[in-house]
């Protein structure tokens, strides 16, 4: 095992020119993340990257003429991993596979931090707090309806494996619904659509077929649309409606913003459909 | 009492500040620059390449001043070439402007010249050489002209910030002249170079054939965003480098001039919003955007915040063709990276030109009125708009869009002409364009000044890279004369393909844009193809003023115009007028050499040929190893016509000599005889652009014999594989396929009617 590890080093070493040779840390999950992390840190004769899923250390052997720690370590992280010098941006990250969302270092400190800056920002935002806090309370199917426009978005896209992951978040959502606190409308309503959304988000998750998971946005929309009729909420919200979709019987959708953005269609209709009514 | 003295203290004190204040900004301060001009090595890819440093740096060394100064600054060419600087955007004597051979006679090697000028303005601006393409090798540099701190413009919040220019560029290992060379020979290296050869092969693949078909019926090469394929993109003269003075919470002014000879860059931010302050030099009301593409020349100003903790934020910089990019991390700490912009959707731009262009050259906006880069066809080939091109998508999408046309027919969804291309309705992500600029001061010329308007058509064609105003190149064009005192109106409508910034020298304009008399004031307006947009302004300061593309390679191909002054006073600096002229003309008139060679298993083919804007001359020869093959000559000099060229007329010499040759083909189709074993013929001809860009000549020659011939060559098969046909009325023919190695050498095998099968090397150059 040691002689095959050694054996395999001084291959790579022989194949970078003017080599050099450093250790750095590079965040990551499972066997998965090892081979693209090391397929986005390699370049043919200039930089070679291996890294060790249990101690999460990565050795960089690369053309010191040619290359830098920096430039791998930016590849690296464009491919969704943060590393000791690099985040990653936050939509790379997305879109890694369930299994290689390794806990971001960043993720709670940044948002602390962006927390205090807003304070900071707004003196009077120190006021706010309390409401802030029971508003949460009161809304906890914001964290549905955010993962239900996120998805939408990701579908106006076309973007199947985004869909995917986003609907995970979004089933995520669904299942810490805690019952027992809704408000008694919503609670009706929830009782009702429960069973159904859930299916829907499943299915969007299993698959990173669009077409597929248009169908199930179609039935997912529907009742999304039941729900936040009778949930208050502190934007208006746009129920919109594609009467192309599925052979001329149309689909509806619902969107933050007043201007069309059809996520039946993607690229091809983006603009296609209409307001039919606005939820306040 | 020892308040009242700590009182008098401080009055004291501030009187004392207050008076030197006073005594800075209003007293006639010359600020001195001393700029050494060298020719340099630099090393931005791994090989040492030449350059122009000036102090020893690339870019140039940041001038700064405040309004009310004097600048003097001293320049030194110490290189083997002359050379000349044009302050970009800035107001000054016609005299100072730097436009060789217009404005003055250029700096001759070992020459020491003074620019002298008053700062009668503020804002971001740059400065440049104006002479041949030095500016692509590294002459550029910031110029930032300050508020004085009681001017009644001041704005708190944002011109008191820390501020860092910052100066956008590219870097070639070519040289210069050989880009220039390569771009009018229509050389397909650098889309190669790019992944954007769009052959047939790729085509076919992404499902695309018939837009390739349609494309090529329509006489269009495969069309890219940008010309030249560029090694590095830079910002301040590095790939990427780091702010890291600036801490969390603090907020920065990045005064951002785009010196790239050929390259528009999309500004992105990974710490928030980019909220944009000044452009072109001058104060616009804050707006708050995602990003925005900087053209060719422009200056803006924008300020980022720097949101987190221990986080340096990039700042993107990504050339328009998206290949590559450059960073600037503002802040210190792990560095926060952005999404790259994804790459372009090649074949959707295609199939958007395709609908565009009609057969006969000229482009056709279907009524939308384009203008102020608020529509951006573009946006089809992004996937951040547009969606990703997954497999599935295609499919899907293909069918139900097929269906959507026959059952919805022309109802509600066809009416979205216009919106389909408007980015900010389409997407989450806020782009800036022209009609969201507005001055915070009335910019309003003079009412009851009398107006002069003028058109231009922008012109040009890819094929020979010609690029003009109503096809006309600087050569071919007299001066625009205006009057002092008028209001003068510029209608530019783009009827090419590329967009192209078109810079005034010595003027802001006013560039119509919905905001009334708060229209933003402008020296460079980039329009995009199809667009049309008007600008203005007061005819106030005599002299030649140059007004062109600021793309250096348009600019050189002679895209602009002088604009001068009726009555003005005769230029000191420019002793000898015609001989100016024909310097300045020479530019555009300058012929560029092309060369072929294959050197193949049974004989020699290969083509010389000059050309410039409206002339080729060239010379095609195949010389056979022994007499059987034989050996002939071709010499066309010809004449092209039209805006897109597609017709030339030449007159020509043939010589050929053979013994018993393989084809013994005596007698043409027409039953003319047709010696071939030995003649010397005179003939005049043309030759016709076809669709499928098939080449279709006629020759008569003086015997009274003529050729008809068809031929096409470089037919994009795959990235690399190019194939091509000829056949003509003396029954000659010949197909070819060639696999390009490299920039200058191919492998090659072709069958000739004359000289049978035969693989080789082909060299060009
Ligand atoms: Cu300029
Ligand atoms: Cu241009």
């Amino acid at each position: 095992m040691a002689a095959s590890m050694l054996l395999s080093f001084q291959s790579f070493s022989a194949q970078v020119d003017n080599s050099k040779t450093s250790t750095v840390k590079i965040y990551g999950n499972c066997g998965m993340c090892e081979s693209a992390i090391e397929k986005a840190g390699n370049v043919k004769k200039v930089a070679a990257v291996e890294w060790n899923k249990d101690s999460k250390i990565a050795t960089l052997t690369y053309d010191s003429v040619k290359t830098n720690q920096n430039e791998i370590l930016r590849r690296i992280a464009l491919a969704g991993y943060d590393s000791e010098h690099f985040f990653a941006p936050d939509e790379a990250y997305a879109k890694l596979p369930a299994c290689c969302h390794y806990e971001r270092a960043k993720a709670s400190a940044h948002k602390d931090e962006a927390m205090a800056s807003l304070k900071a920002d707004k003196p009077e935002a120190g006021m706010h707090d309390h409401s802030a806090m029971t508003s949460q309370d009161k809304n906890q199917l914001k964290a549905v309806y955010d993962g239900y426009f996120s998805l939408k978005d990701a579908l106006v896209k076309s973007d199947g494996s985004a869909a995917s992951v986003i609907a995970k978040d979004l089933l995520a959502a669904i299942n810490a619904v805690k019952m027992e606190t809704l408000k008694p409308e919503e609670h009706t309503v929830w009782m009702k659509v429960k069973e159904d959304v859930t299916t829907d988000a499943e299915h969007i998750t299993e698959t990173k077929e669009v077409s597929h998971q248009r169908d199930h946005f179609t039935t997912l929309s529907k009742n999304m649309y039941q729900l936040i009729k009778v949930s208050k909420n502190d934007a208006p919200v746009y129920y919109q409606h594609c009467p192309m979709y599925n052979d001329g019987k149309g689909a509806d959708w619902l969107s933050k913003e007043s201007a069309i953005k059809n996520p039946y269609y993607g690229s091809q209709m983006l603009s296609c459909g209409k307001t039919v009514e606005t939820i306040k | 009492m020892n308040l009242s003295h700590k009182m008098s203290k401080s009055i004291i004190l501030t009187a004392i500040i207050a008076l030197f204040a006073v005594h800075i900004s209003y007293s006639q301060k010359v600020v001195r620059y001393h700029l050494y001009v060298k020719d340099t090595l630099v090393n931005f890819t791994g090989k040492e390449k030449r350059a122009i440093a000036v102090n020893g740096q690339i870019p140039m060394p940041t001038l700064t001043f405040t309004e009310g100064d004097t600048a003097e600054i001293y320049v030194h060419n110490e290189m083997k070439e002359k050379t000349s600087l044009h302050w970009h955007g800035v107001f000054l004597p016609n005299q100072e402007d730097g436009v060789p051979y217009l404005t003055q006679m250029p700096i001759e090697p070992g020459e020491t010249y003074i620019y002298r000028f008053p700062i009668i303005q503020h804002g971001t601006h740059w400065y440049h050489s104006h002479s041949g393409l030095q500016e692509q090798l590294g002459m550029y540099g910031s110029m930032i002209l300050n508020k004085r701190t009681n001017d009644p413009t001041f704005r708190k919040g944002i011109d008191d910030l820390p501020t860092v220019p910052v100066v956008l560029s590219e870097w070639t290992d070519y040289n210069p002249h050989n880009v220039e060379r390569m771009l009018h020979n229509a050389s397909d290296w650098f889309a190669i170079k790019k992944g954007a050869t769009q052959s047939y092969g790729e085509a076919i693949k992404a499902g695309h054939f018939k837009t390739k078909v349609k494309n090529e019926w329509k006489r269009m090469l495969a069309m890219d965003v940008s010309d030249v394929y560029y090694d590095r993109f830079l910002m301040n003269g590095k790939n990427q480098s780091t702010l890291s003075q600036f801490k969390a919470g603090d907020k920065v002014r990045l005064r951002i001039s785009n010196g790239g000879a050929s390259t528009n860059f999309w500004l992105t931010y990974a710490g928030g919003k980019i909220t944009v302050v000044a452009n072109d030099g001058n104060d616009v009301e804050p707006v708050e955007v995602d990003r925005l593409l900087i053209a060719v020349s422009e200056t803006y100003d924008v300020i980022v915040s720097i949101p987190g903790e221990n986080t340096a934020y990039e700042f993107l910089a990504t050339p328009e063709d998206r290949t590559k990019s450059a960073s600037l991390y503002v802040g210190s700490g792990i560095k926060q990276l952005i999404s790259p912009l994804p790459r372009l959707k090649y074949f959707e731009g295609m199939k958007m030109m395709n609908g565009m262009m009609k057969m006969n050259g000229d482009l056709d906006d279907m009524g939308m009125n384009m203008s102020l880069n608020q529509m951006d066809m573009n946006i089809v080939m992004y996937p951040e708009i547009t969606g990703s091109e997954t497999k599935d998508e295609n499919k899907n999408s293909k069918m139900e869009g097929m269906d959507m046309e026959s059952k919805a027919g022309k109802n509600e969804h066809a009416e979205h002409s216009g919106d389909q291309y408007n980015s900010n309705k389409l997407s989450n992500i806020v782009t800036l364009n022209y009609a969201m600029l507005k001055s915070p001061t009335e910019t309003g010329l003079p009412k009851d000044a009398p107006v002069k308007e003028l058109r231009f058509e922008l012109t040009g064609n890819m094929n020979r890279y010609v690029w003009s105003l109503d096809n006309k190149v600087v050569s071919e064009a007299d001066k625009i004369m205006i009057k002092k005192g008028e209001n003068v109106r510029i209608i530019m409508f783009n009827n090419s393909m590329m967009r192209h910034p078109m810079h005034l020298h010595g003027h802001d304009f006013r560039l119509i844009n919905g905001k009334g008399e708060y229209a933003p004031l402008k020296n460079i307006v980039d329009i995009m193809p199809m667009e049309t947009d008007t600008l203005e302004f007061n005819a106030n300061v005599y002299g030649d003023w140059f007004f062109h593309c600021h793309i250096l390679y348009h600019m050189m191909s002679g895209m602009g115009r002088v604009i001068s002054y009726e009555g003005q006073p005769k230029n000191p600096l420019i002793k000898n007028p015609r001989y100016a002229q024909r310097k300045l003309f020479s530019d555009d008139r300058h012929f560029h050499v092309m060369a072929e060679n294959d050197f193949a298993t049974n004989g020699n083919d290969g083509m010389l040929m000059i050309q410039n804007t409206r002339w080729s001359i060239g010379s095609e020869w195949r010389l056979g190893y022994n007499d059987m093959h034989g050996y002939e000559t071709e010499t066309h000099i010809g004449r092209y016509f039209g805006k897109m060229q597609w017709l030339m007329v030449f007159a020509g010499f043939d010589w050929r000599y053979r013994k018993e040759g393989i084809d013994e083909q005596e007698q043409n189709v027409f039953g003319q005889r047709n010696t071939k074993d030995d003649r010397a013929l005179a003939s005049l001809g043309f030759v016709y652009k076809l669709p499928m860009l098939i080449d279709f000549q006629t020759e008569v020659f003086h015997n009274g014999t003529f050729r008809l011939q068809l031929m096409r060559e470089d037919i994009p098969v795959t990235k690399r594989i190019r194939m091509g046909f000829m056949v003509n009325s003396d029954i000659e023919y010949m197909v070819e396929a060639r696999y390009i190695l490299n920039r200058y050498i191919g492998l090659r095998t072709h069958y000739d009617s004359d000289m049978g099968f035969g693989m080789g090397i082909s060299a060009n150059y």
